[in-house]
C-alpha cells in the first residue's frame, strides 16, 4: 500500500529515539521522570558543573542489550561513547554524548503487519532493518515566556536509546505498522514505557521520492522531533505529496531539516544553521571503551519475550483463535499471559476464552480505569490485569460452564458481569442465582408437546410448515416462559423441529 | 618555635600535632599571619577565609582531644589550586568566567582531605584554566617567584609552587597536564608530583584535557609530597578513568641504589642553559656514585611529544570549555540579543587570550575536514610515544632529565611568544601523553634561581620515583629551602 | 598560513567574537604554531590507535538514584532564573 502514485516510490527511513525504563539518569545518578517541579532531578553531573564526570548506568546499558536481542541484532565485543559538539541552551555541557562509531547494537530487523483487506483479515507481513541502535543522553526542555526562553534540565541527561532503521519503508502504513510493532516490542520486554504523551518516544522520520525501479535513493529530508504514530504518518503523507509536487514541477529537493505542525498539518522548514553539521566528533575522553561480557548477553537473553507475531501465529495456527481475538491479545504481553494461563485450565475451548478475554475482559477492564494515559489514540492502552476481579481459572470456569450446556451463551454475559462485579466463581453465581439451563430432554418434550397443543400458536406452526423459517421464534417465547427462560435454547430449536417436522 | 612553625615538614608537624606540644590552631594563626606578611608580595592566593580556616583547625583539635584523630594529616593544613572543587568555596579557574562560581560541591580529593582530617586552606592562583607555563595568565592577580619577585612562579600551578616557596603552608595540591606541576615546582625549588594517569580520582578537577590531566601533591620535601599522595590516591567510582580497587596497586619502592637510571638520547642538547645541564648532571653523577647503573635510552619520537600534545590537549580543551556559555552558572554577559550573540559574548568576556587560542587551535583540529590530518594522526602519534617510553622503561626504572630547559624568566619576557613557551615543556609533556608518573625533585641553583631534576617511571612506580628522590634530598640541603621574603 | 585554518569560521563554530586585532594576532601566533606541527604531518604512524584502557561492567554504576541539588541551588548560581527554570534569551529557531 502506497502513499504515491504509479511511478514514483517514496522510501522512508526512521530514527526512533526512546527513553529507556530506568531510575537513574544514563551518565549522572539523578532519579528522573515524568511529573516533577523544574530543575528538580538535576545534579552536578546533570548541570555540567566544572569537575564533574560521566559514568555509566549499567541499567541502560543492559536495557539497550536486550533491545539488542529482542531484534535479533548482534551485541558487539566493545562499544564507546563519543561526543557530538554543539552549543544550545538545553544542551548543559553544550557537547552531547552519544554513540558514533561503536554503537551498542548492530543490525536485526522488525516484523511489521499491515492492515488486511478487512477488520477480521490478518494483513501482509514484511521485514524492516534496523541498521543499529546507539545508547546516547537527552538534553534539557526550552520553553519559551514572553520576550525570553526557559530551560528546564530535568530531562538532561535521561537515557535514550537512538534506533535507527534502513530505509525499508514504502508507505506511510508502514511507518504506522513498524512503530506499533516496535513499541509493542519495547514495552513487552520491559526496555522502555514509551508513553508518547510523556515525550517518551520521538522520532525523526527521512522521506525521499524515487522513479519506481530507480536503484539510487533521492535527496531526503528530515522532519524532526514527532512525539505522535499519527504525526508520523500524516508527515510521510504530506512529504510524498510535497517532494512529488516538487520534482513533476521540474525542481530539485533540498535536503533540510524539517518540523512537523500538528495543528495546522503542514511541515516547515527549520532555520537552516551554517555550522550545525560540524559537530567534531571524537571519541569521550572520559568514558574508556566499554567491553561486554558474553555471560550478560546470555544472562539478558532468557529475558526477550515471545516476539508478539510468532506468538499471533502460534494463536491462529495452533490454537485456532481468531485473527482479530489474537491480534489484540498479543499486543499486550500481560493480556496474553492472562489468557494462556485461563486456556491452561480449559483447554478445549481457547477460541471461546479468547473472545471473552479480547472482547468482554477488556472492555470492562478498560471501563473501570478510566480513560487511561499511553499511546496514539487509536492504540489500545495498555490495561492493568493486576487489578481484575476474575482470575484466569476462573474465567476458564465460566467457559467450561457454557461448553458443557449448563448455561447458555446468553447467560454466560450475565454470569460474566456479576464475576466482573464480585470476583466470584461462575457456578456460584450460576447456583445463587439459579440459572442452571433445563437441558433436561424428558421434561422439555413435554413443554414443547403443551406449546405445541395451544391454539394460540397454531398459526406460527402452520407458517413455519409452510417454509417461514422465522415463525418458529413465536413457539420459543411460551416455552422459555414455562421454564423460567431456562430452557436451553439449543435443545428447545432440536425438539421443536423435530416435533414439528 | 611559632615563628619558625612554617618552615617545619608535614610530617614533622604532625608529630608535633600527634604529641601534642603544637595545636592545629596556633599553627594556623603562625600560617595566617605569614600570610598577612608575604601574600601581597608573592600572589600566591587569590582567597583564604581565615574564619573558616581557623573554625576548622578548632574541629581538628577537637577530635584529637576525643582521640579521634585522623592520621598523619590530621590538622595539617593543605592549599588548593583553584581548579580542584571545595564544596563552599570559589572555583573560579583563575578566570573572569567562573569569578561568580562558589562550588556546591566536593571534590573527590577534598573529600580525602577532609576524612584525612586536613585543614583545606584556602585557594591559589594558576594560568586562567591550567593554560599556561608562568601563572601571567591569571585574570584575578599576579603571582611571583619568591626567588625572585620578578620572574614568574611557572604555571600552570605557579600559585600552589609558589605558597610553599614562601612558607605560607606546608602542602598544596596542584594539577598537571603537561608539567604543571613539575615545572613550577623546579622554578620555585620544591617538589612537585605527577601520578600515574587514573590513580587520583578526577571528580572535582575542572578539565583542561580530559586524558591528560591529574591532580598532585606539592611540597618542599619527598617525604610530605609522599603523605599527601597517600591520603588521595584512592578508587572512586564517580570517574571511570580512575582505577579500581583491584588495579591500583603500586609497584614497590626497592632498594633506591639500585636504581637502573635511563638518561634519554640528546635531551641534554635541546635548548638546555648551562647552569641546569650542569645541576642536572651533578645529580646523575651522585646517583651513579650510590651504585645506580645509568645508561642511556632512545626515544625516537621525542619530537613528535610537543605537537602530539598541543593537538590533543587543545582538542579537548576546546570541548571541555563549551559548557561555559553564562546559561547556568558563571560569567554572562549583559549583552542581549539572541542566545547565540549572549553565549558568544560571555565567553569572549570571560576568556583570556591564551584560553581563546587554544579554543581556537582545539576546535581546528577536530574540524571536518582536518580531524583526521591533526587529531586522528596525534592519537596514533600518542600511541606510539608511549609505546617507546613503555619500552625503554621495561629496561630500566627511572628516565632522567632536567625539568624545564631554563630557569624561571622575567615577568613579562615570553608574553608575546606562545610558540617558545609551549617547546619548554618538552621535558614534561612525554609523561602526560605516556599516562606516566613523574616528579620533579629541586637539584641546585642557576645564580640564585632553582634547578630542579625530573624523574618518569613505569605506571604505579610511585613508590620507586619517591625513593629515589628522598635518596637524593637525603645527601643534598635542597628540601625546605625558602626563599627569603 | 596553514591550509585551511579560517579564524572566522572557528570563531563562530567556538562561540568566540574577535576584534580586529584579536584575529589578527592569534591566526600569526596560531599559524606559527601549526607550522611548527610539520613534524606530526611528516612522521611514520602506527595505524592503529592503543586504547590504554578498556574496562568492564564491574565500572559501570548501578541503576540507584542519587542525591540532587534541588531547583533552589540550581537557580542560585544561574546567572538568572524564573520561577525555577533557567532564564536565557528567546531561542528564535523552533527546534526543541
Amino acid at each position: 500500500m502506497s502513499n504515491a502514485p504509479s511511478g514514483w516510490e517514496v522510501v522512508i527511513g526512521l530514527e526512533v529515539h526512546v527513553q529507556l525504563h530506568t531510575r537513574a539518569k544514563v551518565f549522572a545518578s539523578s532519579p528522573w521522570g515524568f511529573g516533577k517541579e523544574p530543575n528538580e532531578q538535576v545534579d552536578p553531573v546533570v548541570l555540567g558543573l566544572p569537575g564533574t564526570l560521566p559514568v555509566v548506568n549499567r541499567e541502560a546499558v543492559e536495557k539497550s542489550i536486550l533491545f539488542g536481542l529482542v531484534v535479533g541484532a548482534s551485541v558487539p565485543e566493545h562499544c564507546s561513547w563519543d561526543r557530538k559538539n554543539y552549543f544550545y541552551p538545553d544542551n548543559p555541557k553544550n557537547y552531547q554524548l552519544t554513540q558514533k562509531d561503536f554503537p551498542v547494537v548492530v543490525g536485526g530487523q522488525v516484523e511489521i503487519e499491515l492492515p488486511g483487506a478487512s477488520r477480521n483479515v490478518m494483513g501482509e507481513h514484511k521485514f524492516i532493518r534496523i541498521h543499529h541502535a546507539h545508547l546516547e543522553e537527552d538534553v534539557g526542555k526550552l520553553s519559551h515566556a514572553g520576550s525570553g526562553s526557559l530551560v528546564d534540565y530535568n530531562r538532561a541527561g535521561v537515557p535514550l536509546l537512538e534506533i535507527v532503521t534502513e530505509p525499508d519503508l514504502r508507505s506511510s502504513a508502514e511507518a504506522e505498522a513498524f512503530l506499533r510493532s516496535l513499541v509493542a516490542m519495547l514495552t513487552q520486554a520491559g526496555v522502555a514505557d514509551c508513553d508518547m504523551e510523556k515525550g517518551q518516544l520521538r522520532c525523526d522520520c527521512n522521506v525521499s521520492i524515487r522513479r519506481r525501479g530507480a536503484e539510487k535513493l533521492g535527496t531526503r529530508t528530515e522532519t524532526k522531533n514527532l512525539n505522535s504514530i499519527s504525526s508520523v504518518r500524516d508527515t510521510v503523507i504530506y512529504e510524498t505529496a510535497r517532494q512529488i509536487r516538487e520534482l513533476e514541477a521540474g525542481r530539485s529537493i533540498t535536503q533540510e531539516t524539517r518540523g512537523w505542525n500538528a495543528e495546522l498539518a503542514r511541515g516547515y522548514v527549520l532555520r537552516d544553521k551554517e555550522d550545525a553539521h560540524d559537530y567534531r566528533y571524537f571519541p569521550d575522553p572520559d568514558i574508556p571503551t566499554l567491553k561486554i561480557s558474553r555471560e550478560t548477553v546470555t544472562r539478558l537473553a532468557q529475558q526477550v519475550p515471545e516476539n508478539l507475531y510468532d506468538r499471533q501465529r502460534r494463536y491462529v495456527e495452533k490454537l485456532g483463535l481468531p485473527y482479530t481475538a489474537a491480534s489484540v491479545l498479543v499486543h499486550d504481553r500481560a493480556l496474553a499471559e492472562w489468557f494462556e494461563q485461563a486456556a491452561a485450565a480449559h483447554p478445549t475451548n481457547p477460541s471461546g476464552i479468547a473472545n471473552l478475554v479480547a472482547n468482554d475482559l477488556l472492555r470492562d477492564l478498560a471501563a473501570s480505569a478510566g480513560a487511561a494515559g499511553g499511546f496514539d489514540e487509536s492504540t489500545p492502552a495498555p490495561v492493568s490485569l493486576a487489578s481484575c476481579p476474575i482470575k484466569p481459572a476462573q474465567l476458564a470456569g465460566l467457559v467450561k460452564l457454557t461448553d458443557d450446556g449448563v448455561i447458555s451463551k446468553q447467560q454466560a454475559k450475565e454470569v460474566f458481569a456479576e464475576m466482573f462485579k464480585t470476583g466470584q466463581d461462575a457456578a456460584a453465581i450460576v447456583d445463587a442465582k439459579g440459572l442452571r439451563q433445563n437441558s433436561d430432554t424428558g421434561e422439555l418434550e413435554k413443554i414443547v408437546q403443551e406449546v405445541i397443543a395451544d391454539p394460540a400458536v397454531a398459526k406460527s406452526i402452520a407458517e413455519y410448515r409452510a417454509g417461514n423459517e422465522k415463525a418458529i421464534n413465536a413457539l420459543k417465547g411460551p416455552i422459555m416462559k414455562r421454564t423460567q427462560g431456562k430452557a436451553n435454547p439449543g435443545l428447545i430449536d432440536q425438539l421443536l423441529r423435530k416435533a414439528l417436522g | 618555635m611559632a615563628d619558625a612553625l612554617h618552615t617545619l615538614s608535614a610530617a614533622e608537624l604532625g608529630r608535633r600535632l600527634a604529641a601534642g606540644t603544637l595545636t592545629s590552631r596556633a599553627l594556623c594563626e603562625a600560617l595566617l599571619a605569614r600570610y598577612q606578611a608575604v601574600n601581597d608580595k608573592v600572589g600566591a592566593f587569590t582567597h583564604l577565609d581565615q574564619a573558616d580556616v581557623l573554625a576548622q583547625a578548632d574541629a581538628s583539635d577537637a577530635r584529637r582531644k576525643a582521640g579521634q584523630g585522623r592520621g598523619p594529616l590530621e590538622g595539617i593544613p593543605v592549599a588548593i589550586k583553584d581548579n580542584i572543587a571545595v564544596k563552599g568555596q570559589p572555583l573560579t579557574c583563575s578566570s573572569k568566567m567562573l569569578a561568580p562560581l562558589v562550588s556546591p560541591y566536593d571534590s573527590h580529593v577534598a573529600e580525602r582531605l577532609r576524612a584525612a582530617g586536613a585543614i583545606l586552606y584556602g585557594r591559589l592562583n594558576m594560568d586562567e584554566f591550567a593554560m599556561g607555563s608562568s601563572t601571567e595568565n591569571s585574570a584575578l592577580r599576579k603571582t611571583f617567584n619568591p626567588w625572585d619577585l620578578a620572574r614568574i612562579p611557572g604555571g600552570s600551578s605557579g600559585g600552589s609552587a609558589a605558597a610553599l616557596a614562601a612558607g605560607l603552608v606546608p602542602l598544596s595540591l596542584g594539577s598537571d597536564t603537561g608539567g604543571s606541576i613539575r615545572q613550577p615546582a623546579s622554578h620555585c625549588g620544591v617538589v612537585g608530583l605527577k601520578p600515574t594517569y587514573g590513580l587520583i580520582s578526577r571528580f572535582g578537577l575542572v578539565a583542561f584535557a580530559s586524558s591528560l590531566d591529574q591532580i598532585g601533591p606539592m611540597a618542599r620535601c619527598v617525604e610530605d609530597c609522599g603523605l599527601l599522595l597517600n591520603a588521595l590516591a584512592s578508587a572512586d567510582a564517580r570517574d571511570m578513568t580512575c582505577f579500581g580497587p583491584s588495579d591500583r596497586a603500586l609497584t614497590p619502592a626497592g632498594d633506591a641504589k639500585q636504581l637502573r637510571i635511563g638518561i634519554p638520547k640528546g635531551f641534554l642538547g635541546k635548548g638546555v642553559a648551562p647552569e641546569v645541564a650542569a645541576a642536572v648532571n651533578a645529580a646523575v653523577e651522585f646517583y651513579r656514585a650510590q651504585g645506580c647503573a645509568v645508561s642511556e635510552v632512545e626515544l625516537p619520537s621525542a619530537d613528535l611529544a610537543v605537537p602530539t600534545y598541543y593537538v590533543v590537549a587543545t582538542a579537548e580543551a576546546s570541548s571541555n570549555l563549551g559548557r561555559y556559555d553564562g546559561v547556568r552558572y558563571g560569567h554572562r554577559s549583559v549583552v542581549a540579543g539572541t542566545p547565540v550573540e549572549m553565549m558568544t559574548a560571555s565567553r569572549s568576556e570571560g576568556f583570556g587570550p591564551e584560553v581563546k587560542r587554544r579554543i581556537l587551535l582545539g576546535t581546528f583540529v577536530l574540524s571536518a575536514g582536518y580531524a583526521d590530518a591533526y587529531y586522528v594522526r596525534a592519537l596514533r602519534a600518542r600511541a606510539k610515544i608511549r609505546a617507546e617510553y613503555l619500552a625503554a622503561l621495561a629496561g630500566v626504572d627511572v628516565l632522567l632529565t632536567p625539568t624545564v630547559p631554563t630557569p624561571a624568566f622575567k615577568v613579562g619576557e615570553k608574553a608575546s611568544d606562545p610558540l617558545q613557551l609551549y617547546l619548554e615543556d618538552i621535558f614534561t609533556i612525554p609523561a602526560n601523553l605516556a599516562g606516566l608518573p613523574a616528579i620533579s625533585v629541586p637539584c641546585g641553583k642557576s645564580g640564585h634561581l632553582p634547578v630542579g631534576f625530573h624523574l618518569v617511571g613505569a605506571p604505579l612506580s610511585e613508590a620507586k620515583l619517591l625513593a629515589a628522590g628522598r635518596l637524593f634530598e637525603a645527601a643534598h640541603g635542597f628540601a625546605h629551602q625558602q626563599a627569603a621574603l | 598560513m596553514a591550509e585551511g585554518f579560517d579564524i572566522d569560521h572557528l570563531a563562530k563554530l567556538a562561540r568566540l567574537s574577535l576584534t580586529a586585532e584579536e584575529k589578527a594576532l592569534y591566526s600569526a601566533q596560531l599559524n606559527q604554531i601549526l607550522g611548527h606541527f610539520q613534524a606530526l604531518a611528516d612522521a611514520d604512524l602506527p595505524a592503529t590507535i592503543d586504547d590504554a584502557r578498556v574496562v568492564d561492567e564491574a565500572a559501570l554504576r548501578s541503576d540507584e538514584p542519587g542525591p540532587v541539588l534541588g531547583a533552589e541551588a540550581v537557580t542560585r548560581i544561574a546567572p538568572a532564573s524564573h520561577d525555577g527554570q533557567i532564564s536565557v534569551p528567546r531561542v528564535v529557531d523552533d527546534e526543541s
